[in-house]
This record gives structure tokens, sequence and C-alpha cells, in this order.
């Protein structure tokens, strides 16, 4: 397989058939009511990664987290968790921590009161105590606030509090369930980074929650995406993002333009597509396919070219100008076809000043190259 | 916004206090009257308040009320935290929403039934009626109170922090005194605070209850009054009141602190 995106993977167990899965969902179903909030479902999570759930609210993913935590239990299928199964083992006794969305803090505590509350539960000597407070605050640089109590803060401090609170156990597998859904966005560009840095550090298995596409993408080794109780795709950002395995995937992760297409003819890896869009595509493509056969091509608006003049050569559309938004690093075009559908381009601002002068209602021109697209059958 | 009071909104704050507190100052002025009689003015004095030292009729209704009300109190709470707890935590139990229905009734039964059918069981069961008795009925209808107080606290509760207490190794018991009881604690307070005023002052069902030996201070006082007010009433009357409204001051100096110390711990927390 060609590398997608352009980051190297030298952490991929998960390509490795020998490695053994750190936690295994077996089966797992989970009903309320009339309801199955997780649908016979099964993954593997190996050590030391930092795994996404990703989905819309009321996709189960949450559901899933609170199993492995022990807040919940499975109507059938078993929980693995380093060998052991966790069926009947209550919250207080798995050697699992959660970062709660709303982080939990007893407000009746100072934050070395809440960060060493766990460490008490488990009987540590006072020193010890102590020290591993201090420690994990030093993690989280917030040394100089162990005396303070949780609404002295600010959310930031919150959330990091949080997460020392969480880890200061040493968790065999710590779980984030929106770890940065209260933040405001500049501190959660920041704090991603700084997540992913601590992970990174004490190779501790994380799992995280989320619906934000961009959280997940930036913290996380594999992405498993989630739809009614079932998990869709498990795979790297760049995968999930590049290489989508359904039309809801593609769909569901980032901007994307879908074409519906029936086959016109297939030449070595080579597709011609009659799409409603105009001429028909010629697009590269390993998935088998035959004559006539319905499909979905998948083109993101990054890899589409915008010109004000008409292009000459294969996979050319054209259309009128019907939206524009600048937004700094990319200027998004909505282009209107003559069947009325809308492509969506996103042309990158690489130089301060652009060759192209565009405004609404012009005639526009795109263009792709046959491997830009991905020929999707489900 | 126009600055000071209208002529109309003067009025009103001088009606309407008036109508609230003037028996209330008729009442504490009286009790310094030098007079017998209670209308007529003759000068100041506390001659009725040292008196009242030696009613020991009066003084043994103040102590029977006294311990009657910690007593019932302190149970009340107990039994309608617990209540709280139980509505608020598992909400979907066989038969819920009879409970919480059955929880609120007695708050707006009429006394006078509450009482006869107090009074009724106790006879049924043949206990005899006096101090017990009037404990026991004043814990069944104020633990009601109690557990509207609590429930309400329970309902803004963040179940998370309970959740959170599990996650970190603590067992149901230990997250219930360390995580749950704490932080509902001022709830739990003031659901003892309403038993107890509530238990103070009743009459009807103490009434209802009571036996030969166990007379309340309320009964006390209505009896007493039946044959005439004397200056003494009044004297009681304003200990009771002073007590109350010492009460009312505390509580609300105790929140406008936590008040301030919330401000400043905003401010800290603004300030990074």
């Amino acid at each position: 397989m060609k590398s997608l995106g352009s980051i190297r993977n030298d952490f991929a167990p998960w390509r490795e058939p020998q490695a053994q899965p750190f936690i295994r969902f077996e089966a797992i179903t989970k009903r309320f009511g009339q309801f199955n909030a997780v649908d016979d479902l099964s993954l593997s999570i190996f050590k030391g990664e930092f795994f996404a759930l990703l989905g819309a609210s009321g996709c189960g993913k949450s559901t899933l987290l609170r199993m492995l935590a022990g807040f919940e239990t499975p109507t059938s299928g078993r929980v693995i968790l380093d060998g052991d199964d966790l069926a009947g083992i209550p919250p207080y006794r798995r050697p699992v921590n959660m970062m709660f969305q709303s982080y939990a803090l007893f407000p009746h505590m100072s934050v070395a009161k809440n960060i060493a509350f766990g460490l008490k539960r488990e009987g540590m000597p006072k020193g010890e105590i102590a020290a591993r407070v201090e420690q994990v605050l030093k993690l989280v640089k917030l040394q100089d606030y162990a005396r303070r109590r949780p609404d002295q803060l600010s959310g930031g401090q919150r959330q990091r509090v949080a997460l020392a609170r969480s880890l200061a156990k040493r968790p065999k597998v710590l779980l984030l369930d929106e770890p940065l859904g209260a933040l405001d966005k500049k501190l959660r560009e920041e704090t991603q980074f700084e997540l992913t840095d601590l992970q990174y550090e004490l190779g501790t298995t994380f799992i995280m929650v989320t619906h934000d596409q961009e959280e997940a993408m930036t913290m996380a080794d594999r992405i498993a995406v989630m739809d009614k109780g079932r998990i869709v795709q498990v795979a790297t950002p760049a995968e999930i993002y590049e290489a989508p395995k359904s039309r809801f995937v593609a769909d569901f992760v980032g901007d994307v333009n879908l074409f519906d297409g029936t086959v016109q003819a297939v030449d070595r890896g080579r597709i011609t597509l009659q799409t409603s869009a105009g001429s028909p595509f010629t697009v590269t493509s390993d998935v088998a396919v035959s004559n006539g056969q319905a499909v979905t091509f998948v083109l993101r608006p990054e890899k589409l070219r915008i010109a004000a003049e008409p292009l000459s050569g294969a996979n050319v559309l054209e259309g009128e100008v019907w939206d524009i938004a600048y937004v700094g690093p990319v200027t998004s075009f909505h282009i209107r076809l003559a069947n009325g559908a809308v492509v969506k381009v996103a042309m990158i601002n690489a130089t301060r000043e652009s060759p192209l002068q565009l405004t609404w209602h012009d005639r526009a021109w795109l263009q792709f190259d046959e491997d830009a697209g991905l020929v999707l059958t489900a | 916004m126009r600055q000071g009071l209208s002529k109309i909104n003067v009025v009103g704050l001088v009606v309407g206090f008036s109508f609230l507190y003037l028996p209330i100052v008729l009442l504490v002025i009286f009790s310094f009257n030098a007079s017998r009689l209670v209308t007529v003015w003759a000068g100041f004095s506390t001659v009725w308040y040292r008196q009242l030292w030696h009613n020991q009729a009066l003084l043994d209704a103040a102590w029977v009320t006294l311990r009657v009300g910690l007593i019932s109190a302190s149970v009340a709470t107990l039994l309608g935290t617990m209540a709280a707890l139980a509505l608020s935590r598992y909400p979907r139990f066989f038969g819920r929403t009879l409970m919480t229905g059955m929880v609120y009734a007695p708050l707006v039964m009429p006394e006078v039934i509450t009482g006869l059918s107090l009074l009724l069981l106790f006879v049924a069961l043949d206990l005899n009626r006096g101090f017990v008795t009037i404990t026991l009925a004043h814990i069944s209808f104020t633990m009601c109170f109690v557990t509207v107080v609590v429930q309400s606290r329970l309902m803004s509760f963040d179940r998370s922090l309970e959740d959170a207490a599990m996650d970190l190794g603590a067992t149901p018991t230990v997250t219930f005194f360390q995580v749950t009881l704490p932080l509902i604690w001022p709830a739990v307070a003031a659901g003892w605070m309403l038993a107890f005023t509530l238990s103070l002052d009743d009459l009807v069902i103490a009434s209802f209850t009571t036996g030969p030996g166990a007379t309340t201070l309320p009964m006390k006082i209505y009896s007493q009054v039946r044959l005439g007010v004397t200056p003494e009433i009044n004297a009681v009357c304003t200990i009771l009141i002073a007590i109350v409204s010492t009460g009312v001051i505390v509580a609300t100096l105790i929140n406008k602190r936590r008040l301030i110390l919330q401000a400043r711990d905003e401010r800290l927390a603004a300030a990074g």
C-alpha cells in the first residue's frame, strides 16, 4: 500500500500478525430497553495505542467506554483487558481510570486532595502519596496550584487537574470522554499536542471518545468510526480520510464531494465513469468493478484545481461560482454544475497574492488527477 | 432605571411590612410591660422574664418541646435523606411515581387529618400516648419536608462525581461518605432545621398524639391564652422570636460569606 497522508507510522502493532491485543471487545451488545446502544461489536486495541472512538452523539461510543470502565454491564459479549475477562468486576476494582467530560473534580477538596483520592483508596503510605501527587502535578505543569480548590481554577487548569487525577494511579488504560470538549478553540489546539506528547512519554494506552473528527485525527494512532452501535471502519487518521471504506465514513470525516456514477469501461486499473456531472471521468482504482455497476466516486475539495478559463485534458468540470469563503489558509469555492449539483473546491493559499480572480456568478473550470479520488462500491 | 423609590413603592413597603411585623412588634413591646394588664402600658420592666424562670410548668413544656424537636428532626433527617437518595438514584424502580406522590402528599395534607390518623394508629397499636408518640408523629410529618429539600439538591448533583470516585477505587459506601454526603450536606442541614422548626411550633398534631405528662410549649401557651393573655406568654414568645431570628441571621451571614468567597474564587480563577 502506498503511504497515505505524510506521516510514517513506526508504531503500528495492528499491522503485525503476531501482536497480542491489550483490550478486546468480543461481540459486545448493550441493549437499553428496545434500543441497541452497542450492537454485536468486536474491537481490538493494542498496548500503548492512542485510540479514538469517533461518532455522532448516540452512536454508542460513550456506552462502549463506560462498559470498559465498569459503569455499564454488557447485555452480551466479553470485555477482555490484558488477558482478564472484566465481567463482574466493579468499577472500583478495574485497573482503568477515566477522565470525565465534566472533569468531575470534587469541589470540596483541594487539587492535591483530588489527586490523592484514588491513591488513598489503594492504601498507599502518606509519604508516597505526597510524592506521587507532586509528580503528576509537575507532569501537567500545575505544581503551584496544589492547595487551590477546583472553583479557583480556570477551565484549562481544571482539565489538567482531571488529567492528573486520572493518571495518578498509573492505570493500565486511560479513558478520556470528550477530553477537550469544554475548552475554547485556541486552548484546545494547544492541549491536543500536550496530550499526545504526554501519552507518548508515559506509554499508557489511551482510549478517547469524541464527536470532533479534528480532535480524533490530531491525537489518535487509530480511529474507530462508529454509527448506530457498530464500527464502520477502524484505521489510521490518514486512511480514514484518504481511503474511507464507505460513503458514510467519507461523508462523516471531512468535507467531500460524492458523485453517483456507473462504470462504463474498465481497463487495467483505469475506470471510465459516467456521472450526471458532465463528460465521463477517467480514474485509477484497484477496486474490482464490472461494466454497468453503480459506484460512488469520492473526491475531497482540496484535490481539485480551479481556473477562470477553460481547461483542456480529462476530468474537467464546468460550472458557475455559487459561493466563496476565504478562511486564511484556504479559499473555499462552491461551484454549481449544469446538472444543479454543487462541487466544493478548496484552494490552498500558498502565496499571498493569487493570480486567480473570481467572483460570484463567474464561470469556473475544475480539474482533478486520475488518482485524486476514490471509487467506492459501498 | 430611575434612582430611588416612587411614592407608591414607599406606601407598598410600609403597608407590607406593617402587615407582617406590627403584631410581632406589639408582642415584643408588651413583653417588657410592667403592668399585668396586657393592653395598658405602665413602664419598662423585665419582671416577666425573671418570673419565667420560676414557672416550672412552662420550663417543663419547653424542655419537652426541645427534646421532641431534636430527636424527631434528627430521625426525620436520616429517613428523609435516605428516601430522597432512593427516589433520585433509582429513576425507574417499580412504584416510583406512586412513592414520589406519596412523599409529597403529607405536605398538603390537613394537619387535623394527619393528627387524627396518627392517633387512631397509636390507639390501634395500644401505644401509651406521651413523649414517644409525639416524637413518632413529628418524625412522620417532618420527614417529607426533609425529602423534598434533599431531593431538590440531588437533582442538580453531578452524578459523574460519584462515577469518578468509584473509578478511582472508592466502594459505594466510601463514595457516599467521602463525596456525596459532604456535597449535599447543606441541604441535609437545611432539612434538619426545617424539621426542627416545624416540630417546635406544631400544635395540632401534638394535641392529637399527646398524653399525660407530655405537654409541648405551643400546647402550654395555647392553653394559658385561653385563660387570658399574660405578659409572661409575651415574654416566652419574644424569646422564641429571638431564637428563630438569630438562626435566620446566622444562616444569612454564612450564605453571604460563601458568596463573597465564591466571588473571590472566581477572580482567582480568572487571574489564572
